[in-house]
């Protein structure tokens, strides 16, 4: 299956060249981005890099970070709005 | 009443009053999760009926409550016990909409395509035709087969991580590794041929 994505070869290169500094795998980020998400919706600075470049690199673990930030916003009744934000510059 | 979060390891792992009212409010905070990332993921399923859907949502939660049970001895209370909770059931939910996604779909491993940049626009294509020939070389020259099919199936066709995982017999870590390594290859290769600056990464707010 082949999604008929329209690409410049530009963001093609950025796609094929992302470099994720620091490291960090699938299994550490799932480690911690718990306390990522909540860490986002207090607003507090950020404080693992290698995460959010972890998050900018791994669209599976991008796509359940912002899943988990939503629902944990909802239960704690409060607006995911400028979190969201933050993890979409991921 | 939910639990406070240290009460949520005491109840869940002994035996005694109170573990199976645990266990049950557990299992509803995992199917919450799991029913919030099948909406949020609503969109991209097949359409598969309602039924197929709800075997989808029990099936997760189950294999969720699973994985929890088993990890209850590495919950440090870094976030809420809910939060750490969730987490678990949006995988396991993400994954098995991901496989459902594409359990029709034949995962191409073997050949490298003609142009990568194969969905370009067309006022970008003469521009781009130069530097679409460099990142084919990279692709070739630079990496392995592994590699080169991990990447094209990644970035390039869109195949999810989990699916290619499953397809590969290997696991998100282990691609996501591999993923990283093949990137860093093809960027030198392609710093080295005058087609990059400085490493492709983005500042975090
Ligand atoms: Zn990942």
């Amino acid at each position: 299956m082949t999604p008929a994505r329209r690409v410049t070869t530009q963001e093609l290169l950025g796609r094929l060249t992302f470099s994720a500094e620091p490291w960090m795998s699938c299994d550490e980020c799932f480690e911690a981005v718990d306390g990522y998400v909540e860490m986002l919706l207090a607003e507090a600075p950020d404080s693992i890099p290698g995460l959010r470049a972890h998050l900018a690199a791994c669209s599976a673990c991008l796509e359940e970070c912002r899943s988990l930030l939503l629902l944990a916003a909802a239960d704690a009744g409060v607006d995911p709005g400028r979190a969201l934000e933050r993890l979409g510059n991921a | 009443m939910a639990p406070c979060d240290t009460d949520w390891v005491v109840l869940l792992s002994t035996t005694g009053p109170g573990h199976e009212a645990a266990l049950a409010k557990l299992h509803g905070l995992l199917l919450k999760a799991v029913r919030h990332q099948v909406l949020q993921m609503y969109g991209r399923l097949p359409t598969i009926g309602v039924v197929r859907v709800d075997e989808l949502i029990n099936q997760a939660a189950d294999e969720a409550m699973v994985a929890v049970l088993g990890k209850l001895s590495t919950f440090q209370g870094r976030s809420k016990f809910s939060t750490w909770a969730y987490k678990f059931g949006i995988l396991y939910a993400a994954v098995e909409v991901r496989r459902s996604m594409w359990r029709h779909w034949d995962v191409d491993l073997a050949s490298v395509p003609e142009q990568p940049g194969h969905g370009l626009v067309p006022e970008e294509e003469a521009e781009g035709a130069e530097l679409s020939v460099a990142i084919r070389e990279g692709l070739e020259k630079a990496l392995t087969p592994h590699q080169r099919r991990v990447l094209i199936a990644l970035l390039i066709d869109d195949v999810p991580i989990d699916v290619l995982a499953d397809r590969l017999g290997t696991s998100r870590n282990a691609l996501y590794k591999t993923l990283h390594d093949a990137r860093g290859r093809l960027r030198r290769y392609l710093t080295q041929a005058g087609f990059l600056g400085e490493p492709t990464s983005r500042v975090i707010p």
